[in-house]
């Protein structure tokens, strides 16, 4: 009897054993690509994920390029970082639940589009740029002269454009538009919006905001003294005044958080969340030309406890 | 001096080529390498500076381009401009219309615009047209919201494009003038390298002029060149060797001709020997020849005399034979003297023209009886040519011929002809004309090794035991000589066995006027009877032994020993009717005179002849001056039988 008994034990244990290897994992950590931010999204994740109790066997990483030449899994979870992640496990049609991680809307809203997904419970997403109230809000505290807020719409932005306008309205005075059809068609619109703004907010726009173009669209902004309001750290040393942005450690916690409450048999938020912590980065250097002096630290804080007083 | 100097200039010809050449080939060759490095340093830094240049433009321009500034490219653009070479600055825009233009542009026809940089050249204004596209400056955005959605490698945002033209000309400008400076060089390298090759080489080819030079003389003969051995001369060593070389030739040139002296004044000495020798030779037979002639004379005069007396049988025979024996002797000292003569070229030749047919028949009468004795056949053909020689000698030439032809054939004959020979040019034919006179043979031949021994003094074919009866073997000697003296060589055609031919070439001549020869009469032996003779001889013996002569024909001769004598003979009233008369007379008296005297004395103009042992030729003269015929010693009886017949007869 006893005998039977371990045996049945053994069993269960090594049946038990193969499913946590095979099938047991919960977390299957997807990311586009080996480059230093997936990285540190992932590792952050995890670290998190430790702390909040979830071991770390429970997890797996995977490249979108594993993932698609493993065989059928069955976790929990699956978190995809960036776009091709994310349209990679999007292809699958999982049954499981998916989080999409360190992708700016547009890009989730394209992969929604593209595998036919909806957001939902079962396929939600943490954005990767920052909601529009938070940069207004930044504008505002940090430059709170400006009257006139300048903003470039392109082709793949202009869906914003009445959200914006609604958003703006209760904290600047007027806002100032330029539609810029293509890239080469750049400095027209631009120069229209210079002539007239404060402020200049980038909003990310490939066909607007790319590697190309902003070198030549921060030294027109630099020549108008309309300082530029960009939406990543790299813009900030680019030449842009000022940003607000996530780092991926910051985003793979939030991430951890998430996956914990599923793991904890919870779900997904239903709608698409933006991150909630952040940074806010200066160039000094651009803001003493400009003449202005401005507490990247200082900025942040108030950015927070403005947020949190909402 | 033409040789040396031509010689020592083209070694110094050559020496500059060996300093020359090589210095030109190197220095035109590091011309040539170091130039064309230059000139691809030139043109490379051309280039770079050409593209370095647009570059900066088109980096430069962007910002005017991307806000259509044309204040700001229009700076940007003039300032290219001032850069050297530059010729035109265009700025366009990514449409191609042209925002801003600089300078004077060349090119008519745009080239096409791409997203690369662009160059054409164009050879006849020598401009390159270089053409940048202006693209937007790329910043590292290395942000995740860059890569979405995914897209393909981004292409470069075209701006705008630059062109600018650069002009060539100042580079091909400064490419001549590095040729130019690379040619000077040159030059001046080589006119260096010659300078001091002429320089190097006048050290050099001095000491080998001056040692061609010497070479030269010694090779003409002078020894007595010698140059001074400098200390510097690179040819120190074979200047010295020259000269002692030199004094060397010059020492055993002197010691040659110092031998060749005394060898030449041993050789005069021998020779005057041995021309003393021959000179004595021909006194000493001169001497003898008169001296044996006088009792050789008075000896067959005696015999003949002794052979008219009458003798028992055995006396007889033994007179025959004295007579024979004298014979032979007269014949043999004829011989002797007749070569002596001939030898000590005493002998006078006396030209005369005269049929040859004369002396044929004297060869017939002389040896017919002989060949018949022989059973040998003799046949002298006759002849009507006349020839130009002389005749004494051609007879004595032709009888030793037949003489010897008849003693050397044991069978067959002897064949004696006169053949015309056509040659000379002179024209006419008894003018240029020779005839030939052979005389055939078949005896027993000559062999070829002999022809010519045979002419050699008492060389005889086959009498090893010197047989006088044969004679002394000077026959073919004396015919050789007399011939040489005559000027008609002989030429002698034999074969062993079958016989021989000699025969010689004379002139022929034209026939004169015959001489009536004297009647030939037949008389008895006392023909001479009662007449008076007059004999002057200084010869005791000969003296006698005419008287003697003369008694037996019949004569009635009175001898006298010299010219007083003869006088003396005359006083008593005595008239010769002949008088015979010697040359030579003693106390000085010539013949010639004594018979003059004596004809003066008598008033009759008496005939008279000569006698003689002498052959002189004035003696001949003179007795042909005086119209008196000269007989030779010593005289046949039978001449002198005939000669005082003619005499006496002709009066």
């Amino acid at each position: 009897m006893l005998l039977w008994l371990r045996a049945a034990l053994s069993l269960y244990l090594l049946v038990w054993a193969a499913g946590s290897v095979h099938a047991g994992v919960s977390v299957v950590i997807v990311s586009s690509e080996r480059s230093p931010a997936y990285v540190e999204a992932a590792a952050a994740l995890l670290v998190e994920l430790e702390r909040l109790g979830v071991p770390r066997t429970e997890t797996r990483q995977q490249t979108a390029l594993e993932f698609q030449s493993a065989g059928p899994d069955n976790p929990k979870l699956v978190v995809a970082l960036g776009v091709q992640a994310a349209l990679t496990v999007a292809k699958t049609a999982p049954k499981y639940p998916v989080l999409c991680a360190l992708l700016p809307r547009t890009s989730f809203e394209f992969v929604l589009r593209e595998t036919g997904q909806r957001s939902s419970e079962q396929f939600s997403a943490l954005f990767f740029d920052q909601p529009l109230e938070r940069q207004l809000e930044l504008v505002r505290l940090a430059l709170p002269a400006v009257k006139n807020i300048g903003v470039l719409w392109g082709p793949e932005s202009r869906s914003k454009e009445s959200a914006f306008k609604t958003a703006a309205a209760f904290k600047f005075s007027s806002v100032v538009q330029g539609h810029v059809a293509d890239e080469s068609a750049l400095f027209a619109p631009l120069k229209k919006v210079l002539a007239s703004a404060d402020v200049l907010l980038a909003l990310a726009d490939p066909q607007v905001f790319n590697a190309q173009t902003i070198q030549n669209i921060l030294l027109t902004s630099f020549r108008a003294q309309v300082p530029l309001v960009g939406f990543s750290p790299a813009y900030v040393r680019a030449g842009a005044l000022l940003a607000v942005f996530s780092t991926p450690e910051q985003v793979g916690r939030q991430v951890a958080g998430l996956v914990k409450e599923v793991w904890l048999g919870g779900a997904l938020p239903a709608v698409p969340l933006y991150p909630s912590s952040f940074n806010v980065l200066v160039n000094d250097h651009v803001a003493r030309s400009l003449g202005l002096s401005l507490d990247a630290a200082l900025l942040t804080a108030r950015l927070k406890s403005a947020e949190s007083a909402k | 001096m033409k040789t040396p100097c031509v010689k020592a200039l083209s070694i110094r010809a050559r020496m500059l080529l060996a300093v020359w050449l090589p210095v030109l080939l190197i220095a035109s060759l590091l011309t040539a390498v170091f130039l064309s490095a230059r000139m691809d340093d030139m043109d490379e830094a051309y280039y770079l500076k050409s593209q370095a240049l647009i570059r900066q433009l088109a980096v430069s321009s962007e910002y005017g381009l991307f806000s259509a500034n044309a204040a700001q490219l229009q700076v940007l653009a003039v300032a290219a401009l001032q850069e050297s070479d530059v010729i035109s600055v265009a700025i366009l825009d990514s449409r191609g219309n042209t925002l801003f233009a600089a300078g004077q542009s060349r090119y008519t026809q745009r080239p096409a615009l791409g997203s690369t940089p662009s160059a054409t050249f164009d050879a006849t204004s020598a401009v390159d047209l270089l053409t940048q596209p202006v693209l937007a400056s790329s910043v590292q955005l290395d942000d995740l919201l860059e890569s979405t959605p995914p897209r393909a490698a981004l292409k470069p945002i075209v701006l705008g494009y630059v062109l600018v033209e650069f002009s060539q000309a100042k580079l091909l400008a400064r490419g001549r003038e590095v040729l130019l400076l690379g040619g000077v060089v040159l030059l001046l390298g080589l006119l260096l390298a010659s300078f001091l090759a002429l320089k190097l080489g006048q050290g050099v080819m001095d000491p080998i002029s001056r040692v061609g030079v010497s070479i030269q003389q010694i090779g003409q003969g002078n020894f007595s060149v010698h140059n001074p051995v400098l200390a510097d001369d690179p040819l120190r060593d074979l200047q010295a060797v020259l000269n002692q070389t030199a004094k060397r030739l010059a020492l055993s040139r002197d010691d040659l001709q110092q031998r060749i002296l005394v060898a030449t004044n041993a050789l005069r000495e021998k020779v005057e020997e041995a021309e003393n020798a021959t000179l004595s030779k021909s006194r000493f037979l001169a001497a003898a020849s008169h001296d044996l002639r006088q009792p050789t004379h008075a000896l067959g005069m005696f015999v003949a005399r002794l052979a008219q007396l009458p003798h028992d049988p055995q006396t007889t025979g033994l007179i025959k034979n004295v007579e024979d024996s004298v014979l032979v002797m007269q014949d043999l000292l004829d011989g002797l003297l007749d070569i002596s003569r001939l030898e000590a070229n005493a002998v006078p030749v006396c030209w005369s023209t005269f049929p040859i047919e004369t002396i044929f028949e004297r060869l017939r009468g002389t040896f017919a009886l002989v060949a018949q004795e022989k059973d040998l056949y003799l046949q002298v053909r006759t002849s009507v040519a006349w020839v130009t020689s002389d005749a004494a000698l051609l007879q004595r030439v032709l009888i030793n011929l037949v003489s010897n032809a008849l003693k050397y054939t044991t069978t067959g004959g002897v064949v004696v002809a006169c053949r015309e020979v056509t040659g000379g040019l002179v024209g006419g034919l008894a003018g240029g004309q020779k005839i030939r006179l052979e005389v055939w043979d078949s005896g027993q031949g000559i062999a070829p090794e002999h022809h010519q021994a045979i002419f050699t003094e008492f060389f005889q074919i086959g009498n090893q035991e010197r047989n006088r009866t044969q004679g002394l073997g000077l026959g073919l000697s004396i015919v050789q000589r007399a011939l040489r003296l005559l000027g008609h060589p002989l030429a002698l055609c034999s074969r062993l066995g079958q016989g021989s031919r000699f025969s010689f070439e004379l002139p022929r001549a034209a026939p004169v006027l015959a001489l009536p020869s004297p009647p030939e009469v037949v008389v008895p032996t006392r023909e001479f009877e009662g007449r008076r003779v007059l004999l002057i001889e200084d010869d005791v013996l000969v003296l006698a032994a005419l008287e003697s002569l003369l008694a037996s024909w019949g004569c009635a001769s009175r001898g006298a020993t010299g010219g007083r004598a003869a006088l003396v003979c005359l006083e008593r009233g005595w008239v010769p009717d002949l008088i015979i008369s010697d040359y030579q007379l003693p106390q000085g008296d010539c013949g010639i005179e004594v018979v003059a005297q004596l004809r003066t004395q008598l008033g009759l103009a008496v005939p008279a002849c000569l006698m003689s042992g002498d052959m002189n030729p004035s003696l001949i003269q003179a007795a042909k001056a005086a119209h008196l015929t000269l007989l030779h010693k010593p005289v046949r009886p039978a001449k002198l039988r005939s000669l005082v017949r003619h005499l006496l007869w002709s009066a």
